[in-house]
């Protein structure tokens, strides 16, 4: 803030000289990066501090949905312990559904950048298409195709390969709507990522002895990383803070942590300053985890 | 699917043809390079090169013909399976590796047991071993096609493609790398493919250039004897200067046709003329014309012309004179005596030449 203060005082502190360029082009960064830094700070910063008072704050007895200013960390404990199923399911099935989406998503843009032609145009705009329309209306249309009424219940029923009988109101269906839902988030970084790479490194791989597979496993893969990392991130944090797939597709036990919030904040009396400790306490522990996917997996030049 | 191919020998191609659509880019071209031999390959941006050199590499396969080396027919085979290593125009290391890994790559995938030393050997050979642990980003032009060229030397191929391995670096660090190339050409014994636009660059360096126009070859031979005796117009004007002029063969005298250009009888040995009745483009190099102020006695090949330009380089003057043709002739001489002739623009100059010296080709 200093910085900006500095920088934007400066030109005027000498009005006879003309202002340095320098000065002048850093004065222009501060100025661009102003209605972003406000947007962050208006809808970003500010609701997260509300939101953390919240969490800490504690329930009047006997009046519920009321709360008094407090540093109460039993909605922590309360966010670890109580619901620590809650917390694994949603990793659990954000990790599957990051992982399927994966699977599908990395033939798909692998296609779409070496092999489509000029049909990689009309693939993309497969791809962008389901943005047209909500994703809860998607997701509802999902409930109706999984449904017990619907064919591919009633195809794997008929053929006995469904051994619970039904796929909607399951944790199977709830990681397809979520592979589902974010395979865009997948396939679109990926794609970039191909599509910008040089034709010529991939043939220098087959040049230099290597076959197609290995030249795919050993130059064509780790050159796409950074849209692999992009993609997988880009589908694990919004998949594991994700209830709209678990409300609508999933079982009426054993939901996902976003589904203890919504309720929490929502139907719930009081539960608000509970909820705002488990959102707090999911967006740490996500924080935790692609940090050190991120060192695992990152390279420099991320994205 | 086939393994890696040995094969040891001279690079031959049999009647070599590429088509893309309707659009022929390389056409019917027969080469013969000798094993250990540095061969350029010389032409305009465009020609084909690149696609013949691709089609060596096994990155594009030949609409018709064979590629050998040896006595082993290559054609149809993948590159993985080629005797054969190719340093890109883009250079194309592979960006996730360091120098290291990269140089070290084609030695990994055929499991060498020395990868290692090879390795040192190479970054050795190319003066970068300093640079093993960066990444290609971190390097600039002419050391990321250090590592390129080291890349492809390092599995000691039987031959060795370089397509306009120089063409992104500047003046200065191209003619370093041009002594280097040859340098390490030498030092190696492999055969190089260089693949060039620049005339000078493909004389300096090789032992024989073929030149290159619109897919096929148009003539082939040592740098010296292309320049000397150039067979078709187009290798006359990409290969050096010319000054040439369009004549009608007149009359033969003794060993020489003459041919009459705008009103001037110029004489080529019968030897040296591509064409012998008709049409027939005349041409002579700048350095074999010698400019005086007077008509010199008995040489026959004179013409008067007007000095346009004189630009004194030291060691040598060029002039541009103008000639009664319409033409304007380049014309080169050494700085031998201490009082140089002192000519300027405007003044009237005979060129001559030694017939012997003038060539003829298809105009
Ligand atoms: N894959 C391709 N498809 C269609 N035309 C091509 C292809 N590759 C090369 N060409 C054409 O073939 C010609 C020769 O190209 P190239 O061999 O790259 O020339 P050079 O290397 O001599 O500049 C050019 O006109 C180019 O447009
Ligand atoms: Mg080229």
């Amino acid at each position: 803030m200093t910085a900006l203060a500095h920088a934007a005082v400066d030109p005027g502190a000498d009005p006879a000289a003309p202002a340095p360029r320098a000065t002048k082009r850093s004065w222009t960064a501060y100025v661009l990066l102003l209605p972003g830094a406000l947007w962050l700070g208006v809808f970003f910063l500010l609701p997260l501090v509300q939101l953390a008072s919240v969490s800490l704050q504690s329930r009047y007895p006997g009046f519920p949905g009321y709360y008094y200013r407090d540093v109460n960390l039993d909605n922590y404990a309360s966010a670890l312990t109580d619901y620590a199923p809650h917390f694994a399911r949603s990793f659990l099935y954000a990790g599957l559904a990051t992982l399927l989406a994966f699977v599908v998503a990395y033939p798909l843009a692998y296609a779409m950048a070496f092999k489509a032609g000029r049909w990689r145009n009309l693939m993309m705009i497969c791809v962008i298409a389901p943005f047209f329309t909500s994703f809860i209306l998607r997701t509802f249309a999902w409930s109706q195709i999984l449904a017990d009424e619907g064919w591919v219940a009633g195809t794997l029923n008929f053929l006995h390969l469904l051994p619970g009988g039904n796929i909607i109101n399951t944790p199977v269906a709830v990681i397809a709507g979520l592979t589902y839902n974010f395979l865009p988030f997948m396939v679109l970084p990926i794609y970039a990522s191909l599509e910008r790479a040089d034709p010529r490194v991939i043939e220098a791989g087959g040049d230099l002895y290597a076959n197609g597979f290995t030249t795919f496993r050993t130059v064509t893969l780790p050159m796409s990383m950074p849209g692999v990392l992009a993609g997988t991130l880009l589908t694990f944090i919004p998949a594991a803070g994700d209830f709209v797939n678990m409300e609508l597709l999933g079982p009426q036990r054993g939901k996902m942590v976003g589904n203890v919030i919504n309720d929490q904040f929502l139907a719930i009396p009081g539960g608000y300053p509970v909820a705002a400790a488990l959102s707090f306490t999911l967006m740490a522990a996500i924080l935790v985890m692609v940090f050190l996917y991120v060192r695992r997996f990152g390279t420099e030049e991320l994205v | 699917m086939a393994g890696f191919r040995e094969a040891s020998g001279d690079l031959q191609l049999e009647s070599v043809t590429k088509t893309f659509g309707d659009f022929t880019a390389v056409d019917d071209i027969d080469l013969h390079v000798p094993r250990g031999s540095f061969f350029a390959l010389l032409g305009p941006s465009g020609c084909g090169k690149t696609t013949t050199l691709r089609m060596i590499a096994g990155l594009e396969q030949p609409t018709a013909g064979r590629v050998l080396i040896g006595d082993t027919d290559l054609t149809g085979s993948r590159p993985y399976e080629r005797p054969v290593n190719t340093v890109f125009q883009s250079y194309a290391l592979f960006p996730h590796l360091n120098i290291r890994d990269n140089v070290a790559f084609g030695p990994k995938r055929r499991k060498a047991a020395d990868t290692a030393k090879r390795t040192d050997d190479a970054l050795e050979l190319v003066q970068m071993s300093g640079f093993a642990t960066r990444k290609p980003s971190q390097l600039s032009g002419g050391q990321q096609q250090r590592v390129a060229l080291a890349r492809a030397l390092v599995n000691h191929p039987e031959v060795l493609l370089l397509d306009e391995p120089l063409g992104a670096l500047d003046l200065k660090l191209r003619r370093e790398m041009q002594v280097e190339l040859k340098r390490i050409q030498t030092e190696v014994g492999l055969t190089f493919i260089h693949v060039t636009h620049d005339q000078e660059e493909a004389m300096t360096m090789a032992d024989t250039v073929a030149v290159m126009n619109r897919g096929h070859i148009e003539q082939l031979g040592a740098p010296a004897a292309l320049y000397d005796l150039p067979r078709t117009r187009f290798v006359a004007n990409f290969l050096g200067q010319a000054n040439t002029g369009v004549g009608i063969i007149k009359d033969t005298d003794g060993d020489h046709i003459v041919a009459d250009v705008l009103g001037t009888p110029v004489k080529i040995l019968k030897s040296r003329s591509q064409v012998h009745d008709g049409e027939v483009l005349f041409g002579v190099r700048p350095e074999k014309v010698t400019v005086s102020r007077t008509q010199p006695e008995g040489a026959g090949n004179d013409v008067k012309g007007v000095v346009r330009d004189v630009s004194f380089l030291g060691v040598a003057t060029s002039y541009l004179v103008d000639m009664p043709s319409g033409t304007t002739w380049s014309c080169y001489e050494q700085n031998l005596d201490v009082e140089p002739l002192d000519l300027r623009p405007g003044d009237e100059v005979w060129l001559t030449w030694n017939a012997g010296h003038a060539f003829g080709v298809p105009a």
